[in-house]
């Protein structure tokens, strides 16, 4: 017998999970169409935090509201809130570490770009 | 009143078929990527995403084992990140 909280857990984990994958298919395809790396990091942002983080919090939701899973469904839903807050914090550390990087290192081209402040403060030996 | 566990078995394995689509273009940008930090950071979205289609996977296939292996994709993904920051900017990998 389910009762009514448990619909509203696994139909609001669904609907979490149905953005996660809408996001993920915009970012991969942002990805593909984005012109060089500097505007690839939106893409990757999307696809991490929109099309990884809210599905693993649809996912707890689901395995919270889903009781054919046994006794199993809570460390099912904590396992999950740990890997998404995990993810939260190091997604955006990761990206960060490797944008800085690129543009120190000058690694990828910033090829449809107008202005550079960062470069030029750079030159002028202020950063 | 339709079936709780029927709804989520069926609702979850459509909702694989988007992932795949996702996985496979993201493949595309780390086979094609005309420099290193791209085809890095296609990994890194993949890995995330890989991360998240494991734990829907867990309820899918009623395994909840497979949800630890999770964690330890996020923490390699973000090493790699780390390790390709610091060689671009050191051009070495030492201590």
């Amino acid at each position: 017998m389910t009762t009514l909280i448990e619909w509203v857990l696994v139909i609001a984990g669904q609907s979490l999970i149905t953005i996660g994958v809408l996001c993920d298919l915009v970012a991969s395809i942002a990805m593909l169409r984005f012109p060089n790396f500097y505007t690839r990091l939106h893409a990757a942002t999307v696809g991490s935090i929109g099309g990884a983080f809210l599905p693993i919090i649809g996912v707890a939701l689901v395995a919270a509201g889903s009781d054919f899973l046994g006794s199993y469904r809570w460390f099912l839903c904590g396992a999950s809130l740990v890997i998404a807050f995990i993810e939260l914090l190091l997604a955006g550390a990761g990206s960060h570490a490797l944008a800085r990087a690129t543009h120190r290192a000058r690694a990828a081209p910033t090829k449809p770009i107008i202005v550079d402040l960062l470069e030029e403060d750079r030159g002028k030996g202020e950063v | 009143m339709p079936d709780l566990e029927w709804l989520v078995t069926t609702y979850l394995t459509m909702l694989m078929i988007p992932y795949f689509v996702a996985f496979l273009l993201y493949m595309i940008r780390i086979i094609k990527g005309p420099t290193l930090p791209d085809r890095v950071l296609a990994t890194d979205a993949l890995g995330y995403d890989l991360a998240a289609f494991m734990t829907i996977l867990t309820i899918v296939l009623r395994s909840p084992i497979l949800i630890v292996s999770g964690v330890v994709l996020i923490l390699w993904i973000f090493s790699l990140d780390i390790y390709v920051a610091k060689y671009l900017e050191a051009r070495e990998l030492g201590g």
